[in-house]
């Protein structure tokens, strides 16, 4: 790079470092989980505005705060099974799989007659 | 409109613009926002209908998983370049039918070989001299021309703008540029 060019630039930086390569290496170490968390995220999304739920609603439905629905929808949660679980139960869509899947009612008696 | 620059790769060839003393320069409020599911939400919402006209996409789901993909591959392709990475295979021209050099030109980066379609996510940058750029800013764009949205008509606005402050501030060395191009004649 020219020298006057590079002056210039190094002259007007900003006061403050910038976090894009800290919260890129971040989100390159954490992909595996994370694609999924931003994917369900959207899901989610979706589904509130089709049905026209607010945060605190769906708080209210899942039992959990709405701070806590509110980290979900930024899609940077490591959520457990037990959480996407909620998650389906309260919307009435499926998360983890394309299709919702039913289980048969687990009734001691049925299974062990 | 005031603003300042954020080195992003050590070897000084790639920078990116702070625009009136925002927390983060526009290469860091492209990936927040591409990685934020609300904005991408809200977005695909409000053009859905450029998505199926120019891209025949009638899936918001795909369109947004696509989106948070290509995003990473963007993400990864810049932190990876290696100090003698040639950027002038990244940028090209902003205009496709633009083959000759400009003082301080206005250029695109995209990802190629996409499958399934082309990818929609571009960043914008201002061509300091061969091989050094300046990042001002970037769209998820949904139509044939810039002009067509307002989003996309605001990157030509940046640019424009950054451009007219590096001339106002006399940032290059315009004289040289002349002797670059009559070297290259």
């Amino acid at each position: 790079m020219k020298k006057k060019t590079k002056e210039f630039l190094e002259a007007h930086k900003s006061d403050t470092p910038s976090k894009w390569r800290e919260e890129a290496e971040w989100r390159r170490e954490n992909w595996s989980w994370l694609r999924h968390s931003q994917k369900i995220a959207v899901k989610v999304l979706l589904q509130m505005k089709k049905e026209g739920l607010t945060q605190k609603v769906l708080a209210e439905r899942m039992n959990c705060t709405q701070q806590y629905v509110s980290k979900i929808l930024k899609g940077k949660e490591n959520m457990s099974l037990d959480t996407l679980s909620r998650l389906e139960d309260a919307l009435g869509i499926s998360l983890i799989y394309d299709e919702l899947v039913s289980y048969p009612t687990m009734v001691a008696e049925e299974v062990f007659p | 409109m005031n603003m300042t620059f954020d080195k992003i790769l050590d070897n000084d060839t790639l920078w990116a613009v702070r625009y009136d003393n925002a927390a983060d320069n526009a290469l860091q409020t492209l990936f927040s926002q591409w990685n934020d599911p609300e904005w991408l939400v809200d977005f695909f919402l409000a053009n859905m209908a450029d998505l199926e006209s120019y891209f025949k996409i009638t899936d918001i789901n795909q369109a947004i998983y696509d989106t948070i993909d290509d995003n990473q591959r963007i993400q990864c392709l810049i932190l990876d370049l290696s100090p003698d990475a040639d950027l002038d295979k990244i940028f090209r021209p902003l205009e496709n039918s633009r083959t000759s050099e400009m003082l301080l030109g206005k250029e695109k980066a995209k990802i190629k070989d996409r499958p399934k379609h082309a990818s929609w996510l571009r960043i914008y940058a201002i061509k300091l001299e061969p091989g050094c750029y300046i990042i001002t800013g970037g769209a998820i764009k949904l139509t044939r021309t810039m002009q067509e949205r307002e989003h996309t008509i605001k990157e030509l606005d940046k640019m424009e703008q950054v451009r007219n402050y590096l001339i106002n501030n006399q940032a290059i060395d315009a004289d040289g540029f002349v002797v670059f191009l009559s070297e290259l004649q």
